[in-house]
């Protein structure tokens, strides 16, 4: 038993590990793609500024591989950005010192994604159609607190975090983006918090008997996934210098669930790396701005990264696909996971049966 | 007392009428709207509104059956402003060019829009196996980006189209806008279908459970890329339908149109985790969102708060479709008990 388990996470590994290089080759092929089109493109400062504006776009995706991997979705973090971002332009306009406004908006961002968490995990209620209420619902908010009008003219050293350069060359988001993927990634993949959420993401009902506390976890998640959009609301008022209520309402939400998904992260739930997301991210970066070199317009650059959505998704079912006819452990694996979630709530139902019937006898 | 009537109940019997209750909610709800509204705005209660609120509601009504179906074989279907968009333009500018062609034909090219889009959706949440959401997420982007290839910057404007097209919306014949009766003949095919047709029952069946359903024979892959396909269709004849209303049609048309879609839906009850759900349910939602937004324009509230509702709304009902569903378990499960003891006390005697 614990040679299969052994076995599957080795093959796990392998097939990660293989998706990542995976990924390096893709940013290595868009880099050269983006070559032939300017010369310009392989200059110092062009390379370490190519990924700045997407650099909110990569908290909001690490805030989100942490609710993915536990197997739930939080479509609302774009307009929980925009909720921190204008409830920061408020608080500073009202004149409120610019930290203590910035602290303010981490905090509300932080209770939008637990309002999330409670209603997902406390009321037990699916997270697609929660947090499809919420992306509405916060968006709206958004609109109520800032109306029509737009704030600029923060601070300079408030938007230096995510606009400023160090020596006129490094963008200081960049750090930013790092640090994050340094620390997010110890949380997810060397705490034990980290653990439960594969073990909750892999089958709920199992990681509940385990003795993990489920729900105080799932509430986490949701948490964290909010308390990034916070983070992410700072370095986008930094990078753009001024905020509408109708920020990143556009093609944003694609281009985080793109980064989550094609980094590697199971959309069911139970696998994925912070590194993985990180690749994404920049590969992501590195076609945009490709794309932009080549004048493609917006939409008909959200349609390419549509099409790398599903075709991530694609690609990781027929590699399961593959790897469930190759190994008969990993076909009764595959197949578990793709009814899971029916799975474990005929356990509930049948575990109450038992119970209940032992009680009423 | 009520618990001795509970039991005599067939499990069915207690489901299908808490269910019953659940679309009488939404219709006192209505009542009550209606009621508010009438006293509270001046021009609320007038024939004219209530002609405007049909007409706006008339587009919601036909890509919410399509959506209903989808969401009882416990998937979804975002991209429904997309294709609403695309079908809108395509089948208006083809009008705009050929001012002879008749009103059928344009809507059916809207509609075999519809259809390739749906089939697409359900192709890739069908055979490829992604999760709904994030396929309908991935081609709300793909087809408003070919719509945006197809416009190439162009907008249709009301001076390309013929007049009888411009004068298909503000017709009322009998009372009703034209688009009214299409909503009104839309839903009731649909809710005749989910009733009647055994392929229709399928979808039921589905969204219950994927796995059950599989094993009963139903073939799961066939009857899903179907709702996804109808799904498509309506939302092509809702593309149809934007451009008779709005006779100007540019690469946003549609755009952010499915949250009213899926308010409606899941107001109307068309439960989330599939399996459960009516037309006449999401056609009451669909009624009473457009009911209050109107209200709300006509006591100037501002159209920021409409989008907050709206999400308020989905959250809501969400939350006491779940709660309802677990106290329906929670009453079997009680029901079962006491037939377990009771045969356990029969075998002791």
């Amino acid at each position: 038993m614990t040679a299969a388990l052994g076995h599957v996470g080795h093959f796990a590994w392998r097939a990660v590990a293989r998706w990542e290089a995976l990924l390096v080759l893709l940013i290595l092929a868009g880099g050269i793609w983006s070559w032939t089109l300017s010369d310009f493109f392989l200059q110092r400062a062009n390379l370490l500024d190519l990924a700045t504006p997407f650099i909110y776009i990569g908290l909001l995706a690490f805030g989100l591989t942490f609710v993915v991997i536990a197997g739930e979705i939080d479509i609302s973090v774009c307009s929980t950005m925009a909720v921190a971002a204008v409830s920061f332009a408020q608080i500073w306009h009202a004149g409120v010192n610019v930290w203590l406004a910035a602290l303010a908006a981490l905090g509300v961002a932080a209770a939008l994604g637990l309002a999330n968490g409670l209603l997902v995990a406390g009321l037990n209620l699916p997270s697609l159609a929660v947090t499809l209420g919420t992306l509405a619902a916060f968006r709206g908010l958004a609109y109520v607190i800032l109306g029509g009008s737009a704030r600029s003219d923060f601070p300079l050293n408030f938007t230096n975090i995510g606009g400023g350069y160090i020596h006129n060359e490094l963008p200081n988001a960049l750090l930013v983006l790092f640090g994050f993927a340094l620390v997010l990634g110890l949380l997810l993949h060397a705490s034990r918090f980290g653990r439960y959420l594969y073990a909750i993401g892999s089958n709920r009902e199992a990681a509940r008997f385990s003795g993990i506390p489920v729900t105080r976890s799932r509430i986490t998640i949701f948490v964290i996934s909010g308390l990034m959009a916070g983070f992410a609301a700072i370095v986008y008022l930094g990078y753009f210098g001024s905020v509408q209520a109708d920020a990143a309402s556009g093609s944003e939400l694609i281009d985080v669930v793109t980064a989550v998904v094609l980094g590697g992260v199971d959309i069911f739930g139970g696998s994925g790396s912070m590194v993985g997301v990180l690749l994404a991210l920049i590969l992501i970066a590195v076609l945009r701005n490709g794309m932009q070199l080549a004048e493609f317009g917006g939409a008909t650059q959200d349609l390419v990264i549509g099409g790398l959505l599903l075709g991530a998704i694609l690609a990781g079912n027929a590699i399961r696909a593959v790897q469930a006819r190759g190994m008969p452990w990993t076909r009764s694996r595959a197949r578990g996971k793709e009814v899971s979630n029916t799975d474990t709530q005929a356990a509930g139902v049948a575990v109450d049966r038992t119970l209940e019937t032992r009680q009423g006898g | 007392m009520s618990l001795v009537d509970v039991r005599r109940l067939s499990p069915q019997a207690i489901v299908s009428a808490l269910f019953r209750l659940r679309e009488l909610g939404i219709f006192v709800a209505l009542a009550a709207t209606v009621l508010f509204f009438s006293i509270r705005a001046d021009n609320f209660a007038t024939v004219s509104n209530w002609q405007d609120i049909a007409t706006d509601v008339s587009m919601v009504v036909v890509v919410a059956v399509g959506q209903t179906m989808v969401v009882l074989t416990r998937n979804i279907d975002l991209s429904v402003g997309s294709v609403v968009g695309l079908s809108a333009f395509v089948s208006s500018n083809t009008l705009a060019h050929h001012h002879d062609m008749p009103l059928i034909v344009i809507a059916l090219i809207a509609m075999a829009i519809g259809l390739a889009c749906g089939i697409g959706n359900g192709l890739l949440v069908a055979v490829g196996k992604v999760p709904a959401i994030i396929a309908t997420l991935a081609t709300l982007s793909i087809y408003r980006g070919i719509l945006f290839e197809v416009t190439q910057g162009d907008f249709v404007f009301a001076s390309q189209l013929p007049s009888n097209f411009l004068d298909f919306a503000a017709k009322t014949p009998a009372g009703l806008p034209n688009l009214a009766w299409i909503a009104l003949a839309v839903a009731l095919v649909g809710a005749a279908i989910l009733r009647w047709a055994s392929w229709a029952r399928d979808f039921y069946a589905i969204g219950s459970n994927p796995d059950a359903a599989r094993f009963a024979g139903i073939p799961v892959t066939r009857r899903v890329l179907t709702a996804f396909a109808i799904s498509g269709t309506l939302a092509g004849l809702g593309g149809f339908m934007f451009a008779a209303r709005f006779a100007s049609v540019d690469a946003i048309a549609g755009r952010n149109f499915e949250f009213d879609v899926v308010t409606a839906v899941v107001i109307g009850g068309v439960n989330v985790f599939g399996g459960s759900g009516s037309v006449l349910g999401a056609v009451l939602g669909a009624v009473l969102v457009a009911t209050i937004q109107n209200g709300f324009t006509l006591l100037r509230i501002s159209e920021f708060w409409k989008i907050f509702f709206d999400g308020v709304a989905i959250v809501a009902a969400v939350t006491i479709d779940a709660l309802i569903t677990q106290r329906i378990q929670e009453l079997l499960r009680r029901k079962r008990r006491a037939e377990i003891v009771g045969q356990e006390r029969g075998a002791e005697t």
